[in-house]
């Protein structure tokens, strides 16, 4: 199996002088043009190619109004487009309205759709056809539905525009508007049955599915009728599937695909420190977290919760686990979306004599023995875990780890089945109203995001913070909220999740989003 | 030790006996041993069959997770849950669901359409047996091609150097598990050296080498897991039968060494260790199932692990149900070699 034998010994080694050589007067000639003027053709994008982009899971269903897993999002993203949308930073922008108007009592919304806009079969989109994708986002009550309480959608097909009417004001509707889910489609499915059109999805975004294996790849093709002028640069756009990660990687440090949706932390300064590789990084809208059960006795107790709280070294788990990719958290929102306390000085704060006072004021000043519930296969969570179940030992609460399959750990916490679990929230859109209503809302199906967790004066605060308007008191409003759930703290905020994607040093102009999802519209692949 | 006689014709009869090759014998007897053969491994095909499907039936219903909350994520309400499970048929009763299963299996000759993608079960195991039979195929004969030469190699010369390398080092492969022995090779033979793609399958249209190239390293991961106890066995029976009577015989009957060594030795030495594989092809396909997912091939193993932990219920059977029916007919296969390798299994009794 050798390759060195002693016949090709020679001229592999002539090869590699002038290899060295050529290198060598490459890096001359490139270094002379560094100091004498702008650099080479490296920047300036070349159209064309197909770029692979693996993934950890295959997109198996492309109803933008049913699904709302990853897998499946991030493919419904690149086929149907909202009227407004986010970028890097998550600020709101307009996406398909070339323009729009609130009214001042935060009652009509007014959209102008941009001019020329066609469907990826080249069919113009009208102004109905916002209707009709609204009122099928709410009809399908998916898990991504409109929540504001829309009295009437009109529209004018001559004039492109679309007027929504509002019951009452709803601040977060913009920013709802902004989701996957608000996409818009073809009324009627132009023609087809609802399941002909899902198989064969047609939109206004970037990308058609050309061929699309529900438990396998899906290749996109570019959509020529793509309203942003030359765009996109690619002629396809593979999503591979690749169900393990570290192969993920690898077959990125091999240059056998370009890109990968997924970095673990601990490879992240691997991917960003290698020349072959760049890593894509961001704040994302994600909150790695610790949930109490607050119905069980130990956990119904306040002072527990703040002893724990006060137990843990957040930065020490965070660096520990994320490897210096992410931030430790001290407030539910995350500094990526509007209004986040996480610079006001809320959080309760590491100190374990702290710990062990709050601990002798709870109704269980001799410590207890508790189980925290994780999902296996997150080799992260589980050193969380472990930390978890060190510090709290300090403080004379023993911990048990139960480490089960996601779909059992979803069946058990589901139903309010666990004392304690790890687990992650996250939010749909930049308005800090859906990650307040989850997580926060005793009268919401998931009861406070499964931790019963009920305080009147919260649950007020996040109703008045959906009508009044955005400016200083809607931001006292949600301060005010952080405050108190950092005080009765219902589930600790651990750290804020980045967005980690790789590439190889081949592949330009990715934009990562904060819902960890990428647009390729501008990407490109050097030759 | 008998007496050996000078005479030629007890020898040219020695060898023959030694070799089996009674023609007349052979004709009738050969059908009939596969016909028993057959015959013995259908009689057992039936029950495993019924116990593979009931049981995997079974089984999943009570490990806990729902295939309704895995679709829908952490953010479905209750409500579109239970709707789901309606349209899924996952809300009627257990006896229902099992009887709709069987009938399912019997009328169309698969487990029901895939609850996550929708797709018939019969259409995405067939889509992805192809890889998975290839590595299996690969491994199975990469494990003989490392086997057989280095067994061969080790009886050379008892307690030589080579028998003591040959007993030790496949050990090393032996204690590893067979996700770290592919995570090794991808690293040094991939990665590194670049001799091998890192993983997946070269597409269809790239032509044969490339495909079996990008096999080739799963393939021999299973193989180096599955060689070490081969080798040993074959190591010992190849010992035993040059030790053997009928060997000292073809010796002093001048017999070349190789033809010995090749016709008679490794003849009578293959057999156990043509069990030893048979009962291993637990192992191959666990195997092969593991390797799939350390290389990123999106074979029968990755459906299996998607469909198992997404509670995929109708593709986890229709998978079980598929391994059994290739384990059974390896059995029968193994049993139909054994019975052309070794004469004393097709005597008609």
């Amino acid at each position: 199996m050798s390759l060195t034998t002693p016949s090709t010994l020679p001229l592999r080694r002539r090869r590699l002088w002038s290899l060295v050589a050529t290198a060598t007067v490459a890096a001359m000639l490139l270094a002379g043009c560094a100091q004498s003027g702008p650099a080479p053709s490296d920047d300036t994008p070349t159209a064309g190619g197909t770029l692979t982009y693996g993934r950890l899971a295959s997109a198996n269903d492309l109803d933008l109004h049913t699904q709302i897993t990853s897998n499946n999002a991030f493919a419904i993203d690149k086929i149907f487009e909202p009227l407004v949308s986010f970028d890097e930073s998550g600020e709101i922008i307009d996406w398909l309205a070339e323009n729009h108007e609130i009214s001042d009592d935060g009652l009509v919304y007014s959209f102008t759709l941009r001019d020329g806009l066609k469907y990826s079969d080249g069919t113009d989109v009208q102004a109905a056809d916002v209707k009709f994708s609204l009122e099928r986002n709410i009809e399908k009550q998916g898990p991504i539905m409109l929540t504001a309480p829309i009295a009437s959608i009109e529209t004018d097909d001559e004039e492109r525009t679309v007027t929504i009417t509002l019951a009452e004001p709803y601040t977060p509707f913009l920013s709802e508007l902004t989701g996957f889910a608000a996409g818009v489609l073809p009324s009627d499915f132009g023609g087809k049955s609802e399941e002909e059109f899902f198989e064969n999805p047609v939109g206004t975004g970037p990308f058609v599915v050309s061929d699309w294996d529900p438990a396998g790849d899906l290749t996109f093709v570019k959509n020529e009728h793509y309203w942003q002028e030359g765009k996109p640069l690619l002629d396809s756009l593979v999503y591979t599937f690749v169900a393990d990660d570290n192969q993920l990687l690898q077959r990125l440090s091999a240059g056998q695909i370009d890109a990968i949706e997924t970095v673990p932390a601990a490879n992240a300064s691997e991917v960003d420190g290698n020349d072959a590789t760049t890593l894509i990084s961001g704040d994302s809208w994600a909150i790695e977290q610790v949930f109490f059960n607050t119905q069980k006795p130990e956990f119904s107790d306040v002072h527990v919760r703040r002893a724990i709280a006060r137990a843990l070294d957040l930065e020490g788990i965070t660096q520990a686990t994320t490897f210096g990719t992410a931030r430790a958290a001290t407030s539910l929102i995350p500094p990526s979306i509007a209004y986040s306390a996480a610079d006001a000085g809320f959080e309760l704060g590491y100190d374990v004599d702290a710990a062990k006072q709050e601990l002798a004021e709870s109704g269980y000043p001799d410590g207890f023995t508790a189980t925290l519930l994780i999902a296996s296969g997150n080799a992260s969570r589980a050193q969380i875990a472990q930390i978890v179940q060190e510090s709290l030992a300090q403080i004379g609460i023993t911990i048990e780890i139960e480490s089960i399959d996601l779909a059992a750990f979803r069946e058990r916490f589901r139903a309010f089945d666990y004392d304690f679990m790890l687990n992650s929230g996250q939010s749909d859109s930049p308005d800090p109203n859906g990650l307040v209503t989850f997580q926060a809302d005793p009268e919401g199906f998931s009861n406070s995001y499964w931790t019963h967790y009920t305080n009147d004066e919260v649950t007020a605060l996040m109703h008045e913070g959906r009508t009044t308007p955005d400016g200083p008191e809607r931001e006292q409003i949600y301060l005010d909220i952080q405050r108190i759930l950092a005080e009765e703290v219902p589930y600790i905020p651990v750290y804020y999740a980045s967005t980690l994607h790789g590439t190889t040093s081949k592949v330009h102009g990715l934009e990562g989003l904060p819902n960890a999802s990428i647009r390729f519209q501008d990407a490109w692949i050097e030759e | 030790m008998h007496s050996v006689s000078a005479s030629a014709g007890v020898f040219e009869a020695a060898h023959e006996a030694a070799r089996g090759t009674d023609p007349g014998r052979e004709s009738r007897a050969l059908p009939r041993a596969i016909g028993r053969a057959t015959l013995r491994v259908a009689s057992t095909v039936l029950p495993v069959m019924v116990g593979v499907v009931t049981a995997v039936f079974f089984l999943l219903r009570i490990v806990p997770g729902d295939p309704a909350s895995m679709i829908l994520g952490d953010r479905a309400t209750p409500q579109a849950v239970a709707a789901l499970r309606e349209r899924l048929g996952l809300d009627a009763p257990l006896w229902q669901q099992y009887i709709e299963f069987v009938t399912r299996i019997l009328t169309h000759g698969d487990t029901g359409d895939s609850l996550v993608t929708g797709v018939a079960t019969g259409d995405l195991i067939w889509s992805r047996a192809p890889v998975s039979l290839a590595i299996v195929a690969f491994a199975l004969i990469l494990a003989l091609l490392i086997t057989v030469p280095l067994a061969l190699a080790a009886v050379r010369r008892k307690d030589g150097w080579i028998d003591h390398a040959v007993r030790v080092l496949p050990s090393i492969t032996m204690g590893m598990p067979l996700f770290w022995i592919g995570l090794l090779l991808i690293i040094v033979f991939a990665v590194n050296l670049g001799w091998f793609p890192v993983g997946g399958v070269a597409p269809a249209g790239a032509g044969p080498l490339p495909w079996i190239r990008s096999l080739f390293l799963p393939s021999l991961s299973v193989a180096l897991g599955m060689a070490p106890p081969l080798i040993r066995s074959l190591r010992a029976q190849l010992l035993e039968v040059t030790e053997a009577e009928f060997v000292t015989t073809l010796r002093a009957a001048r017999v070349p060494e190789r033809t010995i060594r090749f016709t008679h030795v490794l003849r009578g030495a293959a057999l156990p260790t043509l069990n030893l594989l048979s009962v291993n092809l637990a192992y191959l396909i666990g195997g092969t199932l593991v390797v799939e997912k350390v290389f990123g091939i999106n074979g029968l193993g990755t459906l299996l692990f998607q469909s198992i932990s997404s509670r995929d219920f109708p593709v986890v059977q229709g998978v079980a149900l598929y391994c059994a029916v290739l384990v059974v007919l390896v059995t029968l296969v193994t049993q139909v070699l054994s019975a052309l390798i070794d004469p004393r299994l097709r005597r008609v009794r």
